[in-house]
This record gives C-alpha cells, structure tokens and sequence, in this order.
C-alpha cells in the first residue's frame, strides 16, 4: 500500500520521511536539501494559489511544489 | 601568492565577508573555460575569490557548476567554508563534502549576532575537535571576529592541515579501506584524494568515471558487487546512501556542538508578505512604491534641476566660446555634440541611484525569495517559474545583472525563456526616452507610464504562453528554493552594489555615449565630401535614410528616429542623446505626432537590449543560433507590438 505522501499534509501537520520516490536528478536534489529517511518535516504554510508549500526540516525553510512534495513519502 | 576560496551554502553571508574582508579590492572578473562571473579581490596579500553558494558539490544550475568546477579543478590553497551559525545541521552536510577534497579547510561560523537572539550556542572546541578544522566565530556584516579569522587564515596557510575526513557507517567503511588499498586508486588525477576517489568509485559518478582508465576485471567485478551489497543492505541506491551517511554525520556534530536554549521565533512580516489575499497586493505596493520613489519623487525633482543645469552651461560655454572665437567645429562638439547628449542621460543619474538602492535592498533583505514562492503558480501556467521573477524585477533597473540573476534557475529551458523575455521589462536606461516622449507628447497623462511596464509584462506573458504551447515534451521541473530568514540588509552590501551600477551607468555616459555623442555630432554635420552642411544632407541623414523606411509602416521613418535607434544599440541612452543633437528636444513636435510617439516608445521598449545586455544573453544562452533566435524574437515582437499599438491609436484619437 502506498504512503501518505508530504503534499496531503494540510498546514501545521507534521511528519518524517520514509522515501523519496522520484528520478534520480530530482531524487539526489530533495536529499542533498536535507529530506534523507526518518527526518522531521512541518508544512508551514501554501502560497497564496495553494501551491508551492513552504516547510521547514532541520530548521530551516524550504519552498517547493507539491509535485515534488509528492515524491516525499512519509511514515 | 596564495589562493582562498570562499564556499558556503546560499545566503550563507558569504559575499558580506568578501566585501568585508576585501574592502574596495575587490572586482568581477572572469574565469576561463566557462564565462561566467566570479568574485575576486585580496587580502593580506592573497587572492580570494568569492563563488557562488551550493547546498552540495553535486551541480545542478550553472552556478553550482562553477563553484564545483572551480573547487575541483584549480586547488585553492586553503578554503573557507561560511557557515550559517543559525543553520549548522545543513550547513555541515556541505563541510562534510569539502573535507574530502585534500585542501586545508577553515570553518567560518557566520551570523554570531543571531545565535543569542535564536537561543543557540555552539561549543566551537568541540566543533573544531569533530571536524579537525579550526573554527573562528565571526559576524560578516557586524565586522565581529573578522580580526581573529585573518589570524587564523594565516596561520592555517602557513600549517596547511588538512581536516578529519567524516567517517560512515561500518558497513560501508569497509568497502572504502579495501578500494582504497588498491593499486587502480593510484591513477586518479592528481591533487584528489583516494578517499574521495573511492566514494565517487561506489557512486559510480560519471564525471569522475570518464576521467579515469578502464580499471581491471578484478577490481570492476569487486567495486560492482560492493555497490550491488551495499544497496542490499541499505535498500537504497549508493549515492542516495552517501548522502544519508553524510547527513548523519552532519547530525552527530550538529547534535554534540549545538546547545539550543530556547525554541527559534516565527517570521511576523512573512504572514502579511505571503498571505493568501495579502501577498500580491503587497508585491504590487512595494514595486509601486519603489517606481514611484526613484522615478516619481527623486526623479521628478532631479531631472529638471539638471535639465535647466546643463541648459544653462551649454548657453554660457557657447557665449564663452564665441567671444573667444573658438572654431565653430571645437564649440559645436562640445555643445551640441557633448553636452546635448551626455547631459541628457547624467539627468538621470540620481533616479537611477534611488532605483537601484531600493533593488539592492528588496534582493539583500529575503523578500526576493518570498516573491519567487508567491508568484511560482503564475509564472509556472506562462512556462516559467517562480525564480523567474528575480531578473524580471532586478529588470527594471538594469537587464545586465537581472540576466545573469537567472543563472540560479536550474531547468534549461525556463532558464532559456527567462533571459529571452527580461529585456523586454523595461531598463532603466530606456526611461530617458519614455519621459522625453511623454512629457512632450502626453503631459499630465500620468497613466501611461504604468502602461508602458504593463506592455512589458504583457510581452512577457505572451512569449511564455506561446513558448509553453510549442513545447512538445510538456516537462515538468523542480521548484525547491530555501526561504532565508529576513535580514536587515548590511549597508556595505547595498551601498557597493548600488555603487557599482550607477558608477557602471555614468562610466557608460562618460565613455560609449560620450563617443557617441561626438560621432553623431560629426556624421550630422558634414556630408561624404566632408563639407559642413545642413543635417538633412549630411553622412548621417544619408545613412539613416536606408534603413528609414524599414519604419514607414511605424510611423517614424524619417532618418533621425532610425539613427537613434541604431546608437540605441551602444547603449539606450543613446536615443534620448542622438535625438537631441540630431532633432533637438524642442522640436520632436515637428517629427513625431502622439500616435508616431507611442509606437516608436512601444519599439524601443520591446526590440533587441543595448550591446552589454546581448552579450550577457549571449554568455547565458551560450549559443550564437540562440541568440540569434532572441533577439529576432525581441526585435520582430516590438515591430509588430508598435504597429498594432499605432494602428490602435489611429482608430481611437
């Protein structure tokens, strides 16, 4: 069965990364940014026409569209 | 000489500390191989350079390519790795990298004025026990601890020790020893480290690969069942492995140095700047605001205090000249020849400052960032994206830095389309000309200057939409950008960057316009026999009567709008110069009419960029057929745009 992926979160939920599924380019950049397995991630809020989503993980603040939140599975 | 490289992530402060650590030394240079800007300057008698800021060392726009590139390839002597203090986990993920590359590193804990105001302290000892490098506590933009980090540069130069090398998981490090024994390792170019060579090895990284023999049979079958084992174990592929490892290092230090007192606050200003209904509106004021701060409030006052300044010099050097009986060819350059046409664009000069402050201080404060999360969705249905609102704003200042601000946009194509349509976001050279127009032809009708930006947005618009329609392939691409915390921007960073452009707009004035401003002077005044003669029979008019009729359809084909077009291309303001030494600023009424005006506005605004901004196009489109495509697309665009606009105010008036 597959997971809930980081782009269903709604704004103030958390979670942690399980996987990333997605091509390796786009793979090895959402990793090199810090979502590697088992870190924490909140959705922080969603841009004025819903999409992109900021979240913040290890601290810090990221900006990025739901069709690469969706390759984040969490667990 | 000795060589230092800065390296760190984006907003890292890195560039504060070059221009703190530099002074005025420093300048923008290129570097061979790729044509692309790096900083460079000295200190203490070394050159430092200033890259541009990477997450990792694997590249994925041409920026971090450069930063790569230049790491691996040219072995700085020591490098200093910027750290955002407030941000050490993430940061060390990019220190553990760097480690592994065989220079002497030195760890610069930037930002020491917001870790008591985030509630973090770090324990540098330790940090500097954990990494094996020294580590000096600094503020680039309060100037604190920037004594002790020179010391330390020296000294680390003089020990040239090389940093602990981050250790993985037992089961990998396994793998690595027994690659590493092996006598293939030796052939690696030279200056890398086995280490290094042996992560890549596992990697199976294509750049490292091509660069090495084909290794023996043995040792290929060993290094493919290692890979093969290692994502057994891991359940993972081998790069995706070696991050994880590197992150959890990164994690382990973080953890052992870091002492977080209190939990971190939240932006405030960030929940009007990208609320739902408050973000765009915002946007639309502070732009608004910028706009109407240079050009309305500055430069409604500036322009016609210098205008009345440069008409009273010309009046009384030809009143001197004459009464000293000066050649009427020595008096006629200077007057009507240099003081015409570079008076006009120097009118401009303290709008242009404002404009360019205000720019700087949008780009340094982390509000840029927030432009680029709020617009993404909109720029993404045009075929571009969010990051592609950077240069379009920085634009409006001036299309050569806004051009190459869009180096940080990692997709090809977007990137492509972002350096076609910036132009046609009106520079700020290109004001001269609007105003000149406009308060001629259309005093008090305040509302078409908006337009004309609003034209501009509209060409953007349709080259995007057009552009997304012809892509076959539909691709989709990455969107991730970091969101750095707000800052008060450091005055040294706005005040040289605001420095550089308007000294870099006045250099232009005092150098191709000045010349130009000559040349036109000349070519109007004497015929091809080279008798002083009326402008009408002069080389110019002549010139200019050849391609004039190319512009009948537009209106303005008469030889003078064609030769100000052309010295346009030298630079913009050119136009506004050529047409005053050529026409005269009081009689445009006898060339152009309203209709005639707007088109030919309409035209500069949208044709072919000045010759700087074409070849930072160039630079960036690193092609000559895509330049070529460009600036036909620009130039055929504004034809077409300034027919219909011409036709349509023919039908309206």
């Amino acid at each position: 069965m597959m997971h809930m992926t980081m782009d269903e979160l709604t704004v103030g939920q958390k979670g942690a990364v399980k996987a990333i599924n997605a091509p390796k380019q786009l793979k090895r950049r959402l990793m090199d940014m810090g979502f590697t397995k088992g870190v924490g991630v909140e959705v922080v809020k969603l841009a004025p026409m819903g999409d992109p989503m900021e979240v913040s993980l290890r601290g810090y603040h990221l900006c990025l569209r739901k069709a690469e939140a969706r390759a984040i599975e969490l667990r | 000489m000795q060589t230092i490289a800065l390296i760190g992530n984006p907003n890292c402060g890195k560039t504060t500390l070059f221009n703190t650590l530099t002074g005025t030394t420093a300048y923008v240079g290129n570097w061979p191989g790729v044509t692309v800007e790096k900083k460079e300057g000295m200190v203490n008698g070394h050159r430092i350079l200033d890259l541009p800021g990477i997450y990792s060392l694997s590249p994925y726009s041409p920026e971090e390519k450069l930063s790569r590139r230049y790491i691996l390839d040219e072995q700085p002597d020591l490098i200093i790795d910027v750290i955002d203090a407030t941000n050490l986990e993430r940061s060390l993920y990019l220190t553990t990298q760097l480690a592994e590359l065989g220079r002497p590193l030195l760890l610069a804990l930037n930002m020491e004025d917001l870790l008591e105001k985030e509630g973090i302290r770090i324990d540098r000892k330790r940090l500097s026990q954990m990494t094996g490098c020294p580590v000096v506590q600094i503020s680039a933009s309060k100037g604190t601890g920037i004594k002790a980090l020179l010391e330390e540069i020296e000294r680390s130069l003089d020990q040239k020790r090389l940093p602990m090398q981050p250790l993985f998981s037992n089961f990998i490090e396994r793998y690595i020893t027994t690659i590493i024994k092996d006598d293939y390792l030796h052939q690696i170019p030279k200056g890398r480290q086995m280490r290094w060579a042996a992560i890549k090895l596992l990697e199976a990284d294509e750049l490292f690969l091509a660069s090495m023999p084909q290794p023996p049979q043995a040792f290929q079958t060993y290094i493919e069942q290692a890979r093969k084992e290692l994502v057994e174990h891991y359940d993972d592929d081998v790069q995706a492995i070696i991050i994880d490892q590197r992150y959890k290092v990164a994690e382990r230090i973080a953890k052992d140095c870091q002492i977080r007192t209190k939990k971190a606050k939240q932006f405030n200003f960030d929940n009007l700047a990208t609320s739902k209904f408050g973000a765009i509106p915002l946007f639309i004021a502070i732009m608004a605001a910028v706009f109407y701060l240079s050009i309305g409030l500055v430069g409604g006052y500036t322009t016609s205090w210098l205008e009345s300044f440069f008409a009273f010099a010309s009046l009384h050097i030809q009143v001197l000249s004459d009464a000293l009986q000066v050649h009427p060819l020595l008096s006629g350059i200077l007057v009507d020849g240099i003081i015409a046409g570079v008076g006009a664009v120097l009118t401009f000069v303290p709008q242009l400052f404002v404009l360019f402050l205000l720019l700087s201080i949008l780009e340094d404060c982390g509000y840029m960032a927030r432009i680029a999360f709020i617009m993404d969705r909109l720029m993404r249905s045009m075929g571009l994206s969010g990051k592609s609102i950077i240069p379009l704003v920085i634009g409006t200042g001036c299309s050569v830095p806004a051009i190459m601000s869009s180096r940080t946009i990692e997709h090809q194509k977007q990137r492509e389309l972002t350096v076609i349509v910036t132009p046609f976001i009106p520079c700020g050279a290109k004001m001269p000309v609007f105003a000149l127009m406009l308060t001629y032809f259309f005093p008090g009708k305040w509302f078409i200057a908006p337009l004309i930006y609003l034209l501009g947005i509209l060409a953007v618009v349709i080259t995007g939409l057009l552009a997304r329609a012809l892509d076959k392939h539909k691709e989709t691409n990455a969107f991730i950008l970091e969101l750095p915390r707000y800052q008060i921007p450091a005055a040294k960073n706005i005040w040289l960057q605001t420095k550089d452009r308007t000294l870099g707009f006045i250099q232009k004035a005092g150098t191709i316009i000045l010349l130009s401003s000559i040349i036109i002077y000349l070519l109007s005044s004497y015929s091809f026999t080279l008798q002083a003669v009326d402008a009408e029979l002069s080389m110019l008019a002549t010139m200019g009567r050849l391609i004039a009729p190319l512009f009948a359809p537009l209106g303005f084909g008469f030889w003078q709008a064609s030769v100000a077009l052309l010295t346009g291309i030298a630079a913009k303001e050119s136009i506004v110069s050529t047409l005053s030494v050529t026409i005269g600023t009081s009689s445009l009424g006898s060339f152009f009419t309203p209709d005639t005006a707007l088109s030919y506005m309409t035209f500069i605004l949208l044709s072919s960029p000045c010759i700087a901004a074409i070849s930072a196009m160039f630079k960036e489109l690193g092609s000559k057929r895509k330049l070529l495509f460009a600036v036909l697309w620009q130039t055929g665009f504004a034809y077409v745009a300034a027919l219909l606009i011409r036709s349509a105010t023919l039908l309206l008036l």
